[in-house]
């Protein structure tokens, strides 16, 4: 059956097709859509399964990991810096292995569209020695869910899926499966303290060397299933292109549209390969190059002085691919002359920039503009966190931001090795509740001194608005609870559009710190202008337009403010997007200090 | 057959809506269709791009000089991506003002801020409407009216009549201007 899918969606049917019924993972982009899909065709089919949001990736990695040891089949969903957090389980369950069958899906983003690193799973997977499948289209990725799965089974080892953001937000007409023959299936976990129970060193140094084993053999069943039947179709050519994943797409569409003259031959499980028989292939031929996406997983496996690739340097080592790059790489390995088919002129004039920034009537924005106007800039320091106000940035409001959770942990650094500044930390609820309670705990423990406002909106709206713990259990798992629970006051403030009292709502934090012991807690009730559920009633109606005699062109709207609808006209005035202004009326106040914004009046 | 597409915009203002409209009319007229979408980052107000390649294809990303056409919701979004289209044969459909400035390249170019502004047309279906005036200008594009009206119906039968109006509406705006 043909269906138009996106690379994420056909995942998540895939996942439903291979009979898995435990799904668990943090959102991250681009693997977000993932979870989502699958929740939408369980229930679209009347499936029984588990498929639910974890506080973080190692909570996930390892829901679905003791689901997988107790005989069911089992996934966790990540991007791939969420997989640095699921890394310290991983390790461990790859020597350990399974009963039933578990895919981590681990997305990539080459090219850094929606992250702070490139990096690629792939190295993890070699890492944690076990099998990664690396898919280049959406049909490929439902296909490899439904190969991961029945390998993992059948090898009793955790099998990555590793597509890049040009798979997993692809879209492609696919062959899926007809009908569904998928039944849930119940777990029974059998005791076998040696084995699940990973205490070294004498049970741990057999499983190391069943692992070594276990990799020799899927090396072997890589060669024989995956490898060997593709070699068939090589035509003899002087030059053979080892491609994986999205780099097959960009050579095969060069090759095919300048007529280059070589082989390429795709490896779908970049790790392990089977390094002998893949380095017999080379002897008929002058030259292998090596096409990957990000990092040189085959490269770094084969060793040939025909091997060209990342290490050598002919190819990029960062960026995403394009069929330019594989021209330049040819160019470079003397396979083609210089050729630039893929180049064209830009438009060289200035445009309009647009960075990322958060949606106009975003609370987010109003916070970080209460902290700089109380927190001053010179005697402060910004710590931020991941999510929607990392965009603060625009606002020149965060000075620090490196991974889940450190705003706090680097709140506590700060005032120690800069104790004369505020430091005023900025987190978001999702990113709290996955790694933010442990550095809170801590600082209240060593009676460390900052400022720290959680930015409560009850989802993860970055991400596309996945659902959050204290959103499912609203009067369960509350942030008010767990800060009094680590034995100090609260601050909360249920967020208006006035912006003049967010202000207020920052001085009266600014008082508190100064007699403060240790770190000043406050919790602002926000809610996403995209979140229909909570913004109703909660945004404003407000158009405001711009006065021209007042607008003195000074810039302190754009610079500290800075709400997309907001920019210059042709008369060199401040001038409010009717189609983007969001009508919060939040920069009626205290944003302009000539007052050049006003209320319009409808006509 | 092989038809790239690029269209750019601005976040909020439906650019995937439209990636998702032409790969349900490429099924419809028995097409392959890779295309591909920026998510994440771009909040509205953003610059976001999306691709879509009809034919036989096997990377889903375009790169510079291969478009057949590019689709801007927003005028200064089409002078960003200008260097996607196929040097010969590219075409633009954009909504800018009258006094934008003139490219080397087939342009068709319509002021739909200023008609959503006299409300002739809600904003919020601005990408329906550039499509309809890709419909009526575009004369290499690849589908049919009837195709483009089936897959807005597939995509969300509830507002579909809503949409094929401003489809409809976007189709004359184009041809009166011709």
């Amino acid at each position: 059956m043909k269906q138009i899918l996106m690379g994420n969606e056909a995942i998540a049917l895939g996942l439903i097709h291979a009979g898995v019924d435990m799904l668990s993972g943090y959102p991250g982009t681009p693997s977000s859509e993932i979870l989502g899909n699958f929740q939408k065709f369980r229930d679209k089919f009347k499936l029984e399964a588990y498929a639910q949001w974890a506080t973080n990736e190692k909570v996930g990695f390892e829901v679905a990991y003791a689901g997988a040891i107790s005989g069911k089949r089992t996934c966790a969903t990540m991007k791939q810096v969420g997989l640095n957090v699921a890394s310290d389980p991983l390790m461990s369950a790859s020597y350990i292995g399974l009963k039933g069958a578990m895919l981590l899906i681990s997305c990539d983003d080459p090219g850094f569209y929606s992250s702070q690193t490139e990096q690629d799973s792939r190295s993890f997977a070699k890492f944690a020695r076990i099998p990664v499948l690396d898919p280049s289209t959406p049909q490929e990725a439902y296909d490899m869910v439904k190969l991961g799965i029945e390998f993992s089974h059948q090898f009793e080892t955790i099998v990555m899926l590793r597509p890049v953001m040009r798979v997993s937000h692809a879209r492609e007409i696919c062959e899926v499966d007809d009908t569904l023959h998928v039944k849930a299936n119940q777990g029974n976990f059998e005791r076998n303290i040696p084995r699940w129970g990973a205490v070294p060193p004498a049970g741990r140094f057999r499983q190391g060397l069943e692992q070594i084993e276990r990799l020799e053999a899927i090396k072997l069943w890589n060669w024989e299933h995956l490898i060997e039947p593709k070699t068939h179709a090589l035509k003899g050519s002087r030059v053979l292109c080892l491609t994986s994943g999205t780099g097959d797409g960009y050579v095969k569409e060069a090759v095919e549209e300048l007529n280059i003259q070589v082989d390429i031959l795709k490896l779908d499980m970049p790790y392990p390969l089977p390094k002998e028989n893949l380095e017999a292939l080379f002897e008929s031929y002058d030259k292998v190059i090596v096409f990957e996406e990000s990092f040189p997983c085959i490269e770094e496996q084969l060793s040939s002085p025909k091997l060209y690739g990342k290490l050598t340097k002919h190819v990029h080592l960062i960026d995403e691919f394009s069929k330019d790059k594989v021209l330049s790489a040819f160019a470079k390995a003397g396979v083609i002359e210089p050729n630039h088919a893929y180049q064209s002129e830009k438009y060289d004039k200035e445009l309009p920039k647009r960075p990322p920034n958060m949606c106009p009537g975003c609370p987010h924005r109003d916070v970080h503009y209460a902290i700089t106007k109380t927190f001053k800039k010179k005697k402060s320091i910004y710590t931020s966190d991941i999510g929607c106000y990392t965009l603060g940035l625009n606002q020149a409001a965060i000075d620090t931001i490196l991974c889940m959770g450190a705003s706090i942990s680097m709140a506590s650094g700060f005032s120690i090795s800069d104790p004369d500044k505020t430091v005023v930390a900025t987190i978001g609820d999702s990113t709290f509740m996955h790694s933010g309670v442990a550095p809170l705990i801590n600082a209240v423990y060593q009676n460390h001194k900052f400022v720290l406002i959680i930015l409560d909106n009850s989802t993860t709206a970055m991400t596309g608005r996945q659902t959050t713990p204290e959103r499912t259990n609203p009067n369960q798992i509350d942030i008010k609870r767990i800060i009094e629970g680590c034995g100090i006051a609260c601050h909360e403030y249920v967020y208006e559009q006035d912006l003049n009292k967010t202000v207020d709502f920052m001085k009266s934090l600014q008082e508190a710190y100064k007699t403060a012991t240790a770190p000043v807690v406050a919790v602002v009730r926000e809610f996403c202008v995209l979140d229909k559920e909570n913004a109703v009633g909660r945004l404003g109606n407000v158009l405001v337009e711009v006065d021209e005699d007042k607008c003195v062109a000074c810039d302190s709207c754009i610079t500290n403010y800075k709400c997309p609808p907001m920019h210059y006209n042709d008369a060199g005035k401040m001038e409010i997007d009717p189609f983007l202004c969001a009508g919060c009326g939040s920069c009626l106040d205290v944003v302009c200090p000539t007052d050049a914004f006003v209320k319009k009046e409808e006509n | 057959m092989k038809y790239q597409i690029v269209i750019a915009g601005i976040g909020g203002q439906g650019a995937v809506f439209l990636v998702k409209v032409l790969s349900i009319a490429s099924a419809l007229a028995k097409q392959k269709c890779l295309g591909t979408e920026n998510h994440g980052m771009s909040q509205r107000g953003g610059s976001v791009s999306c691709y879509v390649k009809i034919g036989d294809f096997y990377a889903p990303a375009i790169d510079e000089g291969q478009a057949d056409l590019l689709i801007a919701l927003e005028g200064n979004e089409a002078l960003r991506n200008i260097q996607y289209l196929h040097k010969d044969k590219g075409v633009i459909v954009m909504n800018a003002p009258k006094n934008f400035p003139k490219v080397d390249f087939e342009t068709h170019s319509i002021d739909a801020f200023k008609k959503a502004k006299a409300k002739e047309f809600p904003i919020d279906a601005l990408n329906v409407y550039m499509l309809g005036v890709t419909l009526a200008l575009d004369a290499h594009f690849p589908f049919t009216c009837k195709e483009i009206e089936e897959a807005i119906t597939a995509m969300n039968a509830k507002v579909a009549e809503k949409n094929i109006a401003v489809l409809h509406q976007g189709i004359n705006d184009a041809k009166a201007k011709k």
